[in-house]
């Protein structure tokens, strides 16, 4: 009964301590890391057909879809609208992902050097802005002014877009060239291998496609990985 | 008398369930460190899930790797990568740490050639992340998407 009594005192101190340190512990922090995203109805929904949409997608030599989005210059954007384009550099991209920001200046750059020799930008934001609110198509034209992008920044209102080329990640790259009348797939993938140092790049995957298509001459990596965000 | 006997246990209880792990330390590794990693275990089942702080999905699942990590803490060794770049450790991933209580083991893969070092973790992997490898000595499974508590608990039954 005694010892008991000493043990259940013990545990209590013992208890009560640790929960002191704890407190101890609670400071107030900066709002350094990702946002919990907020769960809503539409994603329970979602999940199964995005299940279904990784699957498919695009792969070399096929036609790609024409769309009609939002632009962040207030117009209507679609692949039609480039008559005299020999193709387009796609690319998913978005404001909160770190590694899209990272390209930035290299997608600004690509397309001033590819733009008058036949292949603009497309950049398109596939994401939800209920789950990454960053992306919304305000935030989209405040970035697209801050940046001076060159190039048309599309939202993909409703996501129809991105599960039919495949895309899954932030920044993905499909580059595409006109055959007659559809554009067809010609590399799919990363726009480079280093997403830290520009400098520093051992494989420049989409400038060597580029270049392969302007001289007629086979593309010789067609598909290329890297890492980025999950398009939600 | 009996009373008491019932308030022991239930502060017994209390107090086994605490996680008594220190918060982990992150410690950077490359692409010979990842191999390691990736090398099965005799023992335990090996856990292995890439992530980064700035990783919205990714921070959602954390707590489920957490919580299993310290259920299944004699068969399982759960360790977290985090792709984040090295200069964030302390500015970004070691706060996130201590911010979170994360006391499952931490890694930091400091190399930015991922197109040379996503095959060795799983062909299927097209890069985004999270994902999740889990290996034992006869059995390796790969999941190209964040998973719920009771999906990785299912997946980590298949290797028990």
């Amino acid at each position: 009964m005694k010892t008991l009594k000493i043990l259940v005192i013990l545990l209590i101190g013992g208890l009560a301590i640790s929960f002191f340190l704890g407190m101890l512990d609670h400071r107030e922090h900066k709002k350094l890391f990702a946002e919990r995203p907020v769960p809503n109805k539409e994603k329970i929904n979602k999940k199964i057909e995005r299940e279904i949409s990784t699957t498919k997608g695009y792969d070399i030599g096929d036609a790609a879809t024409d769309f009609s989005l939002k632009n962040t210059d207030g117009s209507t954007t679609s692949l039609k609208d480039f008559e005299d384009a020999k193709g387009f550099i796609i690319i998913f991209t978005c404001n909160h992902c770190p590694y899209s920001v990272a390209y930035e200046d290299r997608i600004i750059a690509l397309d001033q050097k590819y733009k008058n020799v036949g292949y603009p930008v497309i950049a398109i934001n596939p994401n939800n802005p209920k789950e990454y609110p960053a992306d919304s198509f305000k935030a989209m034209k405040e970035r697209a002014k801050e940046k001076g992008f060159t190039f048309p920044y599309l939202f993909d209102a409703g996501q129809q877009i991105y599960p039919q080329y495949g895309a899954t990640k932030t920044p993905h790259v499909f580059l595409l060239q006109k055959e007659g009348k559809d554009p067809i797939v010609k590399y799919i993938g990363a726009i480079d291998d280093n997403y830290q140092d520009a400098n520093a790049v051992k494989n420049a995957y989409l400038e060597n496609a580029l270049q392969a298509l302007l001289s007629g001459e086979r593309i010789k990596v067609t598909t290329s990985t890297a890492i980025g965000c999950r398009i939600k | 008398m009996m009373k008491l006997k019932i308030l022991f246990g239930f502060l017994l209880l209390t107090v086994l369930s605490c996680d008594q792990r220190p918060t982990a330390k992150v410690v950077p590794i490359d692409q010979e460190g990842l191999k390691q990693v990736l090398v099965a275990d005799n023992e335990k089942i090996k856990v292995i899930n890439f992530w980064a702080t700035w990783c919205a999905p990714c921070i959602e699942e954390l707590p489920y790797f957490e919580k299993i990590g310290a259920s299944y803490k004699n068969q399982l060794d759960v360790i977290l990568i985090s792709l984040d770049e090295a200069k964030s450790i302390t500015t970004a991933v070691q706060p996130f740490l201590e911010n979170h209580q994360i006391r499952s083991k931490v890694l930091l893969l400091d190399d930015p050639y991922a197109a040379e070092w996503i095959p060795l973790v799983d062909h299927h992997w097209d890069g985004a992340i999270p994902v999740t490898l889990i290996i034992s000595k006869n059995k390796k499974q790969f999941y190209n998407k964040a998973l719920t508590y009771d999906e990785l608990e299912d997946a980590i039954n298949k290797f028990l």
